[in-house]
Order: structure tokens, then sequence, then C-alpha cells
């Protein structure tokens, strides 16, 4: 097998080009999934019967199926129901955000379910409503210690982003294929692509340590 | 100032609270006292709705606790502390102290602090001020949370076993601050073991035990001259 070098360099980038979809993607779909997640969570937390209900389908619905058939459901299914055609980009952004929305929902439900019930009681005791000390003392607590299993979703929401490159949407994978088709560079081009993930996965990890690190110092004070 | 009507309380099959009726005069120190599992915080955790009433009727200051509106603005009259303190552990303790006021009273912040600030003074804790929880003492945490129930000016106490958390070279700390507030008129009512506490600062002694109110009285008559057998059977072991 002849291992060609050249094509690497001359492939990187656009590579890296790709790259940096593939973060602009992850990157706004746990921004949304945060926040979807942290509505979710709290509605799933929440006395409101109806409201609990609905938020538990959906947690289920998204967990219990592939992301790669809810971005074909998205971008295929959804036209045919509004009669518009949807960019790939919003189809993507849109399928990966309402996935993570439902996985941070439940690293946010373990997160505030962690925090000592009396922290409640005495929020309450003290006149507060419940968003209120939900709000001041609640979400600030379970926010530190969400932190590492957040810092795993975002990057399992990075790895999980190359399958838009189903829709044809340009990010790092379907860079790939696309200089692939073009080179029948295989080998080269996949373990690069795996490279250049590696790295970006090898980053995140690092940054949430250092995070995680931090705020177990700031918690001493 | 409390008036408590046929209580009943059920967490599911287990019942708790077996009608009980108690009223509490503006100003009385009430103590509860009674073996575990007797049901006396419970009740005291009804008179602020931590606990739904499953039966029966209790009105604070004139407002009979029902519906969410009414509970908050009951809740912000009566000052809760509890056995394990229950501190935010990522505030100061002035920002323990302030939080409500300012959030519930809407009071500006310069005026929650300077009050914060004169309740830590007269817990004993001035230098505490920018303290976190973690970095003090159990005792010196419960005199917090003390300054914290008082900061909402509240008409009523309510003391859930606050000693029981705290080593024993710590309990009287709280207790004297405790005393203070009695002897300033402080409507109290206080779940505890500490026997010369309710002997000493009570106006009012109750006994309880499986749910019910076995007996009532002065802390002299209680103590010396108990009327049930089961009451004296309790005093006997403890005292």
């Amino acid at each position: 097998m002849n291992f060609d070098f050249e094509l690497i360099v001359r492939s990187f980038p656009l590579l890296l080009l790709g790259a940096g979809v593939t973060i602009q993607i992850t990157a706004l779909s746990v921004g949304f999934g945060l926040l979807i997640g942290m509505f979710v969570s709290l509605a799933r937390l929440s006395k409101i019967k109806p409201l609990k209900l609905l938020a538990t389908m959906y947690v289920d619905f998204i967990r219990g199926t592939p992301l790669l058939v809810q971005i074909f459901l998205i971008y295929f299914a959804l036209p045919i129901v509004t009669g518009t055609r949807i960019d790939p980009f919003v189809a993507a952004i849109t399928a990966c955000s309402i996935n993570s929305g439902a996985y941070v929902a439940e690293i946010f439900r373990a997160g505030i379910q962690s925090i000592d019930k009396g922290q409640m009681e005495a929020g309450r005791s003290l006149g507060m409503s419940w968003t209120q000390t939900m709000r001041f003392i609640i979400l600030p607590q379970a926010f530190k210690r969400i932190i590492p299993p957040l810092g795993n979703e975002f990057i399992a929401m990075l790895k999980d982003s190359s399958l838009v490159s189903v829709i044809g949407f340009e990010e790092l994978t379907r860079r790939g294929q696309l200089i692939i088709a073009r080179t029948y560079g295989s080998f080269e081009i996949w373990l690069t692509v795996a490279f250049i993930y590696l790295i970006m996965t090898f980053t995140i990890s690092r940054l949430v340590d250092f995070l995680e690190r931090r705020y177990k110092i700031d918690d001493k004070h | 100032m409390i008036s408590i009507r046929n209580l009943h309380k059920k967490f599911g099959k287990l019942h708790v609270l077996k009608n009980v009726s108690l009223d509490i005069a503006e100003q009385e120190v009430v103590v509860i006292i009674g073996p575990s599992g007797s049901g006396k915080s419970t009740l005291l955790r009804c008179i602020n709705y931590l606990e739904e009433p499953s039966e029966g009727e209790i009105i604070v200051d004139g407002i009979p606790l029902n519906g969410e509106a009414n509970i908050n603005k009951v809740r912000a009259e009566v000052g809760m502390v509890f056995q394990r303190f229950n501190l935010f552990p990522h505030m100061t303790a002035l920002a323990n102290i302030t939080l409500a006021p300012i959030q519930v009273r809407k009071m500006p912040q310069a005026e929650a602090e300077k009050i914060a600030l004169d309740l830590l003074a007269k817990v004993g804790l001035s230098d505490k001020a920018n303290n976190y929880p973690e970095q003090l003492s159990g005792g010196q945490q419960q005199r917090v949370a003390i300054a914290r129930a008082l900061a909402m000016k509240p008409k009523v106490m309510l003391f859930d076993e606050p000693t029981s958390a705290l080593d024993p070279e710590m309990i009287k700390e709280v207790l004297d601050v405790m005393k203070a507030l009695a002897n300033e008129g402080m409507t109290m009512v206080v779940v505890t073991h500490e026997m010369g506490f309710a002997r000493e600062v009570g106006d009012r002694v109750i006994f309880m035990d499986e749910g019910r109110i076995v007996e009532e009285g002065t802390p002299e008559t209680i103590f010396t001259n108990a009327r049930e057998e089961r009451t004296q059977a309790f005093l006997s072991k403890i005292l």
C-alpha cells in the first residue's frame, strides 16, 4: 500500500474548514440544548401534571430513537407536512439541539435532585417561591455539579454531529467523504478525519477537567 | 397568633398526627417534647406548610394556610430553624441573610445588609459576615441560620431540634441566642430534647406521643408533677 502524505497536506485546510463547521454545529446545538434542557428538566420536576407528562414524553422519545432517524424526520419528513424545504444547516442544528436538549435535561434533573432537599425547604421557609428558590439557591449549586456530565455531552454531540453528513451538510465527515470521492484516498483521509476529531474531543475533555478543578477549589473558598 | 384545629397528617398509611389542636399566643414560648416518631417535628413543619396537612385547619396571624399566595405570605412571617442548619453553601453568611429580604420583601441591598450586620452582631458573629458556611463551626452555622430567619422580621420562630446536630460544647451558644430572643418577646415554638432550656425559657411545655398531644402545662407542672403515666415514663428516662 502506498501512503500518500502529500494528499493529507493538500486536503488538510479543507478538512479544517469542516472541523470549524463541526465545532459550530456542536456549540450551537449544545447551547440550544442547554436552554431546552433547563426548561424541560424543570418541567419534569414540576408538580403540574400535563407539563411533566409532556417533558417526560419528549425525553423518552429522543432518547429512545436514533439521532440519524431524528435528522431524517426533520430534513425529509417535516417538509412533507409543512410543504417547504428546510436548509440543511437549519435542519442539522434543529435535530441536534432537540436531541441534545433531552440528554441535557436528564443531566440537569440529576444535578438538581442531587441538591439536599433541606435547601429547597430553607428557601421556601423564608417565603421565597419555588421559582425564586430554584433560581437563587438550587440551580447555582446544581450547575457546579453538572459540569463534568455536560462536558461528556458536548463530546458526545461533537462526535454524533458527524451524522448530519447524510443530509449533505458539509462538516468534517462530509468534507472527508467529498475529498475521498475525488481522490480515492480513503485510508489517508479517514485517518486524518479521525485524528482531527480526537484532537477536538481531547481538548474539550482537558478543558472540562480544568473547569471541574477550578470549581472544586471555588467550593472551598 | 397560631391556631391549629383538628390537624391530621398521614404519610401513606402512617398516621403521624392524630387530631391535634393547639393555640399559641403572641409572645408565648412553647416547647414541644416527646420521643422520636411522636410527630413533634411534623407538627412544627405543618405550621409553615413544609408538610401539607391531610386534614384540619391552621391559621397563622389571621391568615388561613391555604392557596399558594397565603402560604408564601405566612412563610414570610414565620421563621424556621432546622436541625441541619440548611445554610446556602454557595453564599457568604451575609448573603445567606440578605437573600430573602431582598427577593421577598424587595428591600434595597444596602438596607438588607445593614440589618444583616446588626443581626450577625446580635448572634455574636460580626466578624464572620464574609465567611462561607463551610468555614464556620456547627454552632456558628446555626446562629447564622437564626439570623437568616430573623432578617425577615418574622412574627413567629419555629425551631426544629436546633441543637441536635451540634457538638455538646456548641449547644450553649445556640441556646443563649434563643434565650435572648425569648426574652425580647418573640413568639417561639421549639421542638427540642434540651430539658434545661424547656424548663428555663418555656412558658408552656407540650408532651407528644404517637401523634397526639398527651399533656401540656407549665414547665413546673410537667417536669415535677406530670399527670399522665406516659409523660412520667418519658421524663424518667431523660431527666
